[in-house]
């Protein structure tokens, strides 16, 4: 086996050298604070500053020091910088506070107070979304259904998930710098997408500057998701700082404010009513009403619903589907990007009601999964051919690896003498890569090289390292699809001055679009100037050099995709996976234990196998705490404020986590960054399911809500 | 107050709040960046440093705390022998995502080398089980502590 | 604020005397960082960790004396501790993580006298004392009568906690207990902490007893359940009056962390399973 590729940043993190947003520090730099509603819902009537602070000494902005217009750019505009009169939700910014002194500061902003007139609110997720009344903006209809006649059995549940925090272990921050002379802002940011950072920016600025320059820090300090759109909101003020007290300022979110303040994952209610023949023991119809908790402003919601009615049909081969798609509002801050975008909360519904149906019908979940998974020939509910078997293949190595029917068979004898249970579940699915339907033809990514007179290559793209090894990987298909030597071969530092926009690091697009871009572009170049070896033509070829080359991501013309009525190629490449957990339940404390999960993936093409498995060992067990563990909301009790109670897995608290890719030899690399959050989290559920007969809809299973669930299930 | 210690090997002093919390004299102070700030309640390990020998988290320890004391920062175990070894081993794992955690692992990591060093799982999670990653699922983090407890023994 | 490092005990005690602000005492600081929000600006501050006096593990007569500011990785690598009280010193390898261990003192943990603290339930069913010094006196008074109420203690003004003394034969020849529910296995805040001892001949509850914490509002020893259970044969125990007992006994509220009702069965369940009865 090849030796792994390791990774050019790593050595420096560990050391410390690398540098991280805080880490940076410019001549004359001030400190910026947010100050932010404590009410959920209200009417400003006045704000008084604490006494004995000279007021002078302060940089205070509000929405009325806006230059350019206080609204956010997001797919739907609809959300201000900076609160007016109304505050929507808690955590809605009002003022941006600078001071040279970080203690003074803190100090100043923590004795503000405010008078609100209050107005009524909603904050708990199941409130929000089983009223319809709180519905709002567009809605998405896909029909896919020649059959309006209800036959066979009958299948109904409702489905929730909770908000998922992403828990970055760097705080969102920002540090801009005004140029008078060019009246340019610098902005060095914490953020997965520079070039929205820009839009941000540029929009809060308005022609108080010519141009938004965006570079992000060495390192971003993981992201998830949650630095895809805050970072603008977050940058903007700290730009109208900078400009208004002109000096440098930093915005570092202390961990708390992180915490309450920013966007989480989407809260769902998917209810999902489906009619079987017993027989064939084949899924025949299917209606699902999938809602997300939009949170105050709808921001980049439709997106993620997007993505989530597009998967939310699972991975089963169904000839009559309906699926509508509905954002609803509440008085909570915008939710937001999360690594998998609205498929796992798809996919807690569908698999767990698939589960529900194979018991239903009296047969194994896996033998139920292998009727009415797609095969070759079956359509999705958007019409789109389904062209290979390799989500069969992942489910059928899955199920060897981990002895499921071994397993199984074995644990319901075990189960009979214990009041402890164990218990195995299964669950799959699936995940688009880029951009959904038109989105990468509206993008049209750009990426740059510059090869050197030395014949260092340097590789310009939009597209951020924020731990997934990005940056390692992209170069890494580059030289070796030309063998140039690794060390000569380096991406630079996102700046959207000196870097084309190759869109945002989202949506599992890096690899896929933007490296298999690269990867053609090198081979175009080695066809051009036609060479053997790069660095002895650039050494027999000097007056060439040093010289540029671009290229533009022109999608399949293939692709066709209706946006208005959801028919067509969604994506072109789909990335397969299947997982089998095993748990432990613990009788006395209600405690569901995971003992083992087992993970196939088609993710085409390895690059770094190394990187791949970490990217995916993460992710699963993100997902499995999703499941288990994490919670940010309860109701009586509101929100999580800190650490302390957002209870993330600890070493102490991960399973033993096995990985396998299959299908390797495909030429096209895959997306590989979301799918590992989407499909392991239901095999928690089913695995409780097939322990203890409990079927449960809700996540996450912790031991008060187990306990609440067996209770009242004792009851009726 | 006047406070004397040894930091990453070097006697040092300096002049502040005794209050002050550790993590800020080191990073506002000293420069060492290494030692960040991922919560500022000990709840994560980010900030984790060595104290006297034993891995603290130092955004909830105080200047004082440091008196007469022996402090080493990721910065100081990365020149160490075991440090070396421990970052070869993370590295050849290609353990380290986002990397805001692992100057805090390091440092745990480093003190278990120190202190036992036998290559088992279980011990290696409990010396770790203060330090929270978000990226890995730790499972490489494991595998890198595990090879370097291997390649200290053949030593 | 004002921050005074003594240079010993004698010294402590009158810096304390004349001092006229709110006073606290800082030991590893992993409480005192937290509460930066909530520490008044008028208030004096008396370092004490490095007064090694309060410190030291020792044994006398016959107990083994913890200082107040050991720390819990002081306890945890206690020969003393590993030869007389293995129970106790294995019972808190778990407590918060390795990195806040090496801080956090068993003093600190004591005074900051949270409902959920881990040591408390412990030091009641071992019978430990309080060792307290004041400048002009010094007294030891039995642990159980420390709490009296939330966050309420057996503490004059200027007091202090010297160190915590427990009966060197305090677990000998007897079952041990201790099971701590908390949200995840490391860095956890207990929900649930159920300690106990017996001694069973004949299968016949000669010695029990039984410490919870975080249902009530400070740790306490479940002494009603106790009586009830002594001398009786375990299959004398009857679910519906132990049920009666404990319900009177423990008062579980719901917070964000759990709620009361699951606090209450799985007290029950932790003490069942202590007693080894399966209904």
């Amino acid at each position: 086996m090849k030796k792994a590729v390791k990774k050019f940043d790593a050595r420096p993190k560990l050391n410390g050298s690398w540098k991280f947003l805080d880490d940076y520090s410019y001549e004359n730099m001030i400190f910026g604070q947010l100050f932010y509603s404590t009410c959920h819902h209200g009417i400003i009537k006045n704000i008084i500053f604490p006494k004995n602070f000279d007021l002078n000494e302060f940089t205070i902005i509000s929405a009325k020091n806006i230059l350019g217009k206080n609204i956010v750019p997001e797919p739907v505009c609809d959300q201000p910088f900076m609160a007016e009169k109304e505050v929507m939700h808690f955590g809605q910014i009002i003022l941006g506070i600078a001071h040279s002194d970080k203690k003074t500061l803190r100090d100043f902003v923590e004795n503000i107070k405010v008078k609100y007139e209050k107005l009524s609110a909603i904050i708990d997720p199941k409130e929000c979304l089983d009223n319809e009344r709180n519905h709002f903006g567009k809605e998405i209809l896909i029909n896919h259904s020649n059959n309006e006649k209800n036959t066979g059995n009958y299948h109904k549940n409702i489905y929730y998930t909770q908000h998922q925090e992403q828990a970055y272990l760097e705080p969102q921050g920002a540090i801009a710098i005004y140029d008078e002379t060019k009246k340019t802002m610098f902005v060095r940011v914490t953020a997965q997408c520079p070039f929205f950072v820009k839009s941000g920016v540029e929009t809060i600025m308005g022609n108080a500057i010519n141009e938004a320059i965006i570079e992000t820090s060495e390192g971003i300090g993981g992201a998830f998701g949650g630095k895809e759109d805050f970072p603008n909101l977050l940058a903007g003020i700290t730009s109208l700082l900078a400009y208004k007290s002109g000096k440098p300022v930093k915005i570092v979110l202390t961990r708390n404010d992180d915490i309450q303040i920013t966007t989480k994952r989407h809260p769902s209610r998917i209810e999902i009513e489906t009619w079987t023949n017993p027989l064939t023991q084949k899924i025949e119809k299917c209606n699902i009403d999938y809602r997300l908790d939009a949170g105050a402003f709808q921001t980049l919601s439709p997106v993620v619903m997007a993505r989530g009615v597009l998967h939310v049909g699972g991975s089963y081969a169904i000839p009559n589907i309906k699926i509508r798609g509905r954002l609803f509002k509440s008085n909570t801050p915008s939710n937001g990007a999360f690594r998998g975008f609205g498929v796992p909360q798809a996919l807690a519904a569908m698999e767990a009601h698939i589960d529900q149906i194979a018991i239903d019908l009296k047969i194994d979940p896996y033998l139920f999964r292998k009727v009415n998974l797609f095969k070759i020939g079956d359509e999705f509910p958007t019409t789109q051919k389904i062209t290979e078997n390799n989500l069969i293949d992942c489910l059928e190595r899955v199920i060897k690896n981990s002895n499921y029917l071994s397993k199984k068979k074995e644990f319901a004898e075990w189960n009979k003498d214990n009041s402890n249970k164990k218990g195995i579940g299964i669950s799959v699915g699936f995940h688009g890569g880029g951009f959904t339907g038109n989105g990468e033809k509206v993008l049209k990514s750009e990426l740059k090289i510059i090869i050197e007179k030395n014949a260092n290559v340097k590789i310009f793209v939009a597209n951020t390292d924020m731990g997934q090894g990005a940056h390692t990987t992209l170069s890494q298909m580059f030289y070796e699809t030309i063998n140039h030597p690794k060390e000569k071969c380096r991406v630079q530092l996102p700046n959207t001055s000196k870097t084309p926009n190759s869109g945002p690091t989202v949506a599992s697009r890096t690899i896929y679009i933007i490296g298999n871009l690269l990867q053609k572009l090198a081979r175009e170049i080695q066809k051009k100037l036609n060479f053997e070896n790069l660095e002895s033509y650039v050494a027999t070829h000097q007056n060439e050099f040093p010289r540029e080359f671009r290229k533009v991501y022109i999608p399949d013309k293939s692709i066709v995709f209706d946006e208005n009525n959801y028919v067509g190629m969604a994506y072109k490449d789909y990335s397969w996976a299947a997982c089998v957990n095993e748990i432990y339940f613990h009788a006395d404390t209600y405690k569901l234990e995971i003992i083992k999960s087992w993970n196939v993936f088609d993710i085409g093409k390895v690059v770094n196998q190394k990187i791949a498995e970490g990217q995916a060992e993460g992710g699963i067990l993100q997902a499995l705490a999703y499941a288990n563990s994490e919670f940010f909301y309860k109701k009586k009790f509101g929100r999580v404020r800190n650490f302390t109670d957002y209870t993330l897995p600890t070493t102490l608290d991960v399973p033993e986590i096995d990985v396998e890719f299959i299908h390797t030899d495909n030429k096209i690399a895959k997306g590989l960054g979301e799918i590992p959050m989407d499909f392991p989290a239901p095999a928690v559920r089913n695995a409780f399911l097939n322990a203890t007969g409990i079927f449960v809809d809700e996540y996450p299973l912790t031991p008060e809500n187990i306990f609440n669930i067996i209770r009242s299930k004792n009851e009726n | 107050m006047k406070i004397k210690f040894i930091l990453n090997k070097n006697e040092v002093e300096i002049d502040a709040n005794p209050m002050t919390r550790l993590i800020d004299v080191l990073r506002e102070h000293f420069q060492l960046l290494g030692t960040k700030e991922g919560c500022g309640e000990g709840e994560c390990g980010a900030c984790t440093i060595l104290l006297n020998d034993k891995p603290v988290a130092s955004c909830i320890a105080n200047l004082i705390h440091a008196e007469n004391g022996v402090i080493l920062t990721a910065e100081g175990i990365a020149k160490t022998k075991i440090g070396t070894l421990l970052i070869d081993c993370f590295d050849e794992t290609n353990a380290v995502q986002c990397g805001f955690c692992f100057p805090g692992f390091l440092v745990s990591s480093y003190h278990y080398l120190k202190t036992d060093g036998e290559p088992n799982l279980e011990k290696i999670k409990i010396a770790l089980s203060g330090n929270i990653c978000r990226c890995t699922g730790y499972q490489k983090i494991f595998d890198s502590v595990l090879m370097a407890c291997e390649k200290l023994d053949l030593s | 604020m004002i921050f005074y490092r003594p240079n010993n005990l004698k010294n402590l005690f009158e810096l304390l005397e004349n001092s006229n602000a709110t006073n606290y005492f800082l030991a590893g600081g992993t409480d005192i960082n937290l509460q930066t929000k909530n520490i008044p600006k008028n208030v004096n501050i008396f370092y004490i960790s490095h007064l090694n006096v309060l410190r030291n593990i020792t044994e006398i007569n016959g107990h083994i004396s913890i200082g107040s500011t050991a720390t819990f990785s002081d306890i945890l690598h206690s020969d003393y501790l590993a030869k007389h009280l293995p129970f106790f010193q294995n019972s808190l390898k778990f407590f918060a993580s390795p990195i806040i261990q090496n801080l956090a003192t068993i003093g600190g943990n004591i005074v900051n006298g949270s409902p959920t603290n881990d040591v408390s339930p412990l030091l009641l069913i071992l019978d430990a004392k309080l060792e307290l010094i004041s400048k002009n006196n010094s007294r030891i008074i039995p642990f159980n009568s420390f709490y009296r109420g939330y966050k309420e203690f057996d503490l004059q003004k200027n007091e202090l906690v010297k160190a915590i003394l427990i009966p060197k034969n305090a677990e000998n020849n007897l079952e041990t207990f201790y099971q701590k529910v908390g949200a995840r296995n490391s860095l956890t805040i207990s929900k649930i902490t159920v300690a106990g001892l017996k001694f069973i001949e004949n299968n016949r509850i000669k010695k029990i007893k039984i410490a919870v914490g975080s249902v009530n509002e400070y740790p306490r020893r479940l002494v009603n359940l106790e009586n009830y259970l002594i001398t009786k044969r375990i299959n004398e125990i009857k679910k519906d009056e132990l049920t009666k007992i404990i319900a009177v006994e423990i008062t579980p509220i719901s917070d964000f962390r759990s709620d009361q009702n699951y606090r209450f069965v799985v007290c029950l369940n932790l003490i069942e399973k202590f007693l080894g009865i399966n209904f």
